[in-house]
């Protein structure tokens, strides 16, 4: 089956530094609700994962860009290999692994989940997004869905013998998700009849399941305009009938698959749901204008994805990007650079090279540990949940505060970390004979789909910041105070530690200057600088992050004899933390200092001073 | 009529070649630090193959392994392909080939498989002896270096079809083995030892619903001393050092000068 060969890579060892060492699965693991995930069970997962990623979904990953997604009579049909794949990665279990046991899951704890799907991901995107998708449907259903929806669908999403989908966008309707037009009208039986079109719908036809569940945003005739007038539906692809099988056309038309920058294994569709007036839905629950926070459990989840979308690739293309370092010469080493005779070097000597690479290697593991923090607060926010309410609203509020971090943070440094990989290579980056250029087309989606990363920055200033009345922010900055004051005076992270102390301090006057603008009315101000603060507080997360766990390195690597294998990776995080506090997390400052400028200049500048024609 | 099948399989637990080996400078043996461990291949396919057997025939499948109590991660590993229990022979401290085969003689005795299915060597020492001395000590048949006609790429493979071909009485196994220079056949009377080549299956992933399963399978301790065995090795390694580094490349300015070198430097033609 495999017609191309593997490049993806990935390090199971900081992989489970991340969860065993620096977040304490073991805190987690063995206890309700997770009484049956050891650290065994954790190990044996990651290295079965790797090996089928390896194995089946890796090799499909150029061969999916290459061969893309192809229209056939009026389906799709997806690049050679794939049916194979879907089959394989339901029969092992790699996506039923979160899914709780009553819908035949494993109730793995989501740490773990992560570090599974970044493989997934890392391998080949453009596949794991069908699967994915089919997930959220899944999890969306099992929350808000009927007792006869959820029989009727959930398990057969979660299994992989249904796939999934979430309509959103429509021509018109892309961030302003509030504008869709698609109509529903209902009819004497409870169902609604579905008409309209949509587009950009991943996954919206592919041939690896008999059916796919459309979750699909509609306004109900008479609904109030806006976002409070959306509804959500079940649209099945073939209608189900009361048996629960598949049975004939819903009237879900496959209008067109888009031709694409990147993802081309991926089918990005145009659905027309009801041209022969015969598309029928039905209301997800029971209630109608409800669908955008319905929506919403989705897409919550999927941010988290796409931040993990982003973080596999860059990851991959670090590793990928290192290995070609250490075996192209090029050039002298610096020192020598008059000696015409002087040895050519591996370009990894270079420092420049070097510099390149320590911040990929360090960035992406950041983000690792920003990602797997996330999941752990989800995990402790479901084994709190009941008990100790306290707990499990601190741990609740992070997860909210950290998922536009996650998704833009990710999904923003992807696009550039895929980029400087190729720097690495040179010209032989650019070039389709290695795996780089695939990654940095495939990754610069990460900051557009799920809400582009300004609507994330909008999400984090409008609405996070100030939840609960700022409490999640505050105990998120309590936290990092915690930690600074906590090492201060460590020999080795000391002066770094105050440097995280002092960014923390420039991120909340950036806070405090945000809420001063609006309540000053110069929301032009908050909305020009919401990026850069996003940027700000994830860098800020990064760095305490990466502190956090040079700290935890420095410590295990004591009783180590320098030089093995053990001893070089923690060394390895020791220098990840140190090069992003003094190459990062000293530039956060700097960006507190510009806002305070308060620079309006793209605001003023009329139309018609951009020039153009 | 398919008759039941009980069989036994092996699960040794080696290093990982994907990891870096190192030997150490005073040529003792190898650097464990860091080092990440995994079933021997060759073992994977026979388990692969003792559960298409039994998919098949019904009945059983016991694996062994012989360590410390690092080797449950290898008997683990079977029983999350779907081995169903796992019998642990624990012994610390180096075993020969002889002592291995004895072990494994005694475990036939006690379980009393049909067919024990080996890898035909493991990818550590390469030594390819406990399924011939084990077969030899048992007084059973042997079928060495299994394999199939058809390839890993065939429907045969796809569909989980399993290579050996049990008889119809379940008295006998047929079985294809690799030869010099191609495949021949061979018949043996149950008990018998199998052991496995490369291209005999595609051993399956262990899913992971099959992990967390695993966990609730039993493992059954033994001991050498409780097997009546002296394991006291027969063969000892006097030292242990890394194959010289390959020497650089160099560039012959024609074909001439090539089958010159080739013949009085190379020596090799
Ligand atoms: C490969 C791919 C897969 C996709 N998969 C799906 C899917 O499965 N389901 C689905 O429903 N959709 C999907 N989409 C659609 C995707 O979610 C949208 O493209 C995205 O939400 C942006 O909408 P848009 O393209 O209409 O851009 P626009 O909304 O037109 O945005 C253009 C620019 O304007 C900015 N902007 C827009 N509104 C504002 C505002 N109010 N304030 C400030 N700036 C603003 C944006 O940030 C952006 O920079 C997919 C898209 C692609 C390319």
């Amino acid at each position: 089956m495999s017609v191309g060969i593997n490049r993806y890579k990935c390090d199971l060892r900081e992989l489970q530094f991340v969860l065993l060492e620096q977040f304490s699965y073991a805190g987690l693991a063995g206890k309700a609700p997770y009484e049956n995930w050891g650290e065994d069970e954790l190990k044996a997962v990651l290295s079965e994962t790797y090996r089928f990623a390896r194995e089946v979904l890796g090799p499909l990953n150029s061969v999916g860009d290459r061969e893309g997604v192809k229209m056939v009579n009026g389906a799709a049909v997806t690049p050679k290999g794939f049916r194979e794949a879907w089959k394989g990665l339901y029969e092992g279990g790699f996506k039923q692994l979160a899914v709780p046991s009553k819908f035949g899951g494993q109730a793995a704890p989501e740490m773990l989940h992560v570090a599974v799907e970044e493989i997934l991901s890392g391998a080949n995107i453009a596949f794991n997004i069908y699967p994915g998708l089919a997930w959220g449907v899944g999890e969306l259903l099992a929350e808000c869905g009927t007792p006869a929806q959820i029989d009727a669908y959930v398990e057969k999403v979660f299994n992989g013998k249904w796939g999934g989908t979430m309509c959103l966008t429509e021509p018109h309707a892309g961030s302003d998700v509030g504008a869709v037009k698609t109509r529903a009208v209902k009819q004497a039986d409870g169902r609604y009849k579905i008409q309209g079109t949509k587009i950009f719908i991943s996954g919206g036809d592919h041939d690896m399941t008999e059916n796919i569940i459309h979750l699909v945003l509609a306004r109900v005739e008479g609904a109030p305009a806006g976002t409070k007038g959306i509804s959500l539906f079940i649209v099945p692809k073939l209608k189900v009938n009361a048996d629960g099988s598949s049975g004939e056309s819903n009237d879900v038309a496959l209008a067109a698959i888009e031709h694409k920058m990147g993802l081309n294994g991926s089918a990005t569709c145009t659905l027309s749901f009801g041209e022969n007036n015969n598309c029928y839905g039905e209301l997800v629950g029971t209630a109608e204008n409800i669908g955008m926070s319905q929506m919403f459990r989705m897409m919550n989840g999927a941010r988290i994805a796409v931040g993990l979308q982003g973080l596999s690739l860059a990851s991959s293309a670090y590793l990928n990007a290192l290995e070609y370092a250490r075996d192209r010469k090029q050039g002298p080493h610096f020192s020598k650079f008059k000696d015409p005779n002087a040895p050519r070097v591996a370009i990894i000597e270079h420092p420049d090279v070097r510099r390149m690479l320590l911040e990929l290697k360090s960035t992406t593991e950041g983000i690792r540990a920003l990602v797997v923090k996330l999941a752990m607060h989800r995990d402790y926010a479901i084994a709190t949940k009941g008990k100790d309410d306290e707990k499990a609203a601190y741990h609740q509020g992070q997860v909210d505060l950290l998922t536009p971090l996650v998704k833009s943070y990710a999904g923003d440094e992807a696009y550039r970390l895929c980029g400087q990989a190729i720097q690495v290579y040179g010209g032989a980056g650019y070039l389709k004979d290695w795996p780089v250029e695939q990654y940095a087309r495939d990754a610069k989606i990460f900051s557009i789909y799920e809400g582009t990363s300004h609507i994330q920055a909008m999400d984090l200033v409008g609405r996070k910041l100030g939840q609960h009345g700022g409490a999640n922010f505050q105990a998120f900055m309590n936290d990092i105070n915690v930690f600074v004051e906590a090492q201060r005076a460590h020999p080795a992270f000391g002066k770094e530690a105050e440097m995280l102390g002092r960014a923390a301090e420039a991120v909340t006057q950036l806070a405090m200057a945000m809420l001063g603008w609006s309540q000053a009315e110069k929301m032009d101000l908050l909305v020009l600088n919401a990026n850069r603060f996003l940027t700000m507080m994830s860098q800020l997360s990064v760095g305490w992050l990466l502190l956090d766990a040079g700290v935890k390195a420095q410590a295990a690597s004591i009783r180590l004899t320098k030089g093995n294998q053990e001893s070089s990776f923690y060394e390895g995080k020791v220098a990840s933390a140190l090069w992003y506090a003094r190459n990062v997390v000293a530039g956060i400052r700097a960006q507190a200092d510009m806002a305070a400028l308060e620079d309006d200049s793209a605001e003023k500048i009329s139309d018609a001073a951009f020039g153009g024609s | 009529m398919l008759f039941p099948m009980k069989i036994l399989v092996t699960a040794k637990r080696v290093e990982d070649p994907e990891s870096k080996i190192k030997v150490k400078p005073d040529g003792t043996g190898i650097v464990p630090e860091g080092l990440k461990y995994k079933i021997n291949p060759f073992d994977e396919i026979a388990v692969e193959e003792a559960l298409r057997l039994v998919a098949k025939h019904k009945g059983e499948t016991v694996v062994v392994s012989i360590g410390g109590k690092e080797v449950h991660e290898q008997l683990r590993h079977a029983m999350a392909m779907g081995v169903d229990r796992a019998v642990w022979v624990n012994h610390t401290g180096p075993l020969d080939q002889m002592a291995i085969a004895g072990l494994l003689k005694k475990v036939c005795e006690k379980e009393k498989p049909d067919m024990a299915i080996l890898g035909k060597q493991s990818i550590d020492d390469d030594q390819n002896q406990v399924g011939q001395y084990m077969a030899e000590w048992l007084g059973w048949g042997q079928a060495t270096f299994a394999s199939k006609h058809e390839s890993l790429d065939s429907d045969a493979e796809k569909s989980k079809t399993p290579a050996l071909v049990v008889g119809a009485d379940g008295k006998t196994v047929k079985v294809v083995r690799e030869v010099d220079g191609g495949l021949g056949t061979v018949e043996c009377t149950l008990p018998a030892v199998v052991t496995t080549d490369l291209r005999l299956n595609q051993p399956r992933y262990a899913p992971l619903p099959g992990i967390m399963k695993a966990k609730s399978k039993p493992i059954e301790e033994l001991t050498p001393a409780g097997l009546g065995v002296d394991v006291a090795p027969k063969l000892t390694v006097l030292k242990m050092s890394a194959p010289a580094p390959r020497k650089a490349g160099i560039k012959v300015p024609d074909v001439a000068t090539l089958m010159q070198k080739l013949k009085t430097e190379a020596k090799v033609i």
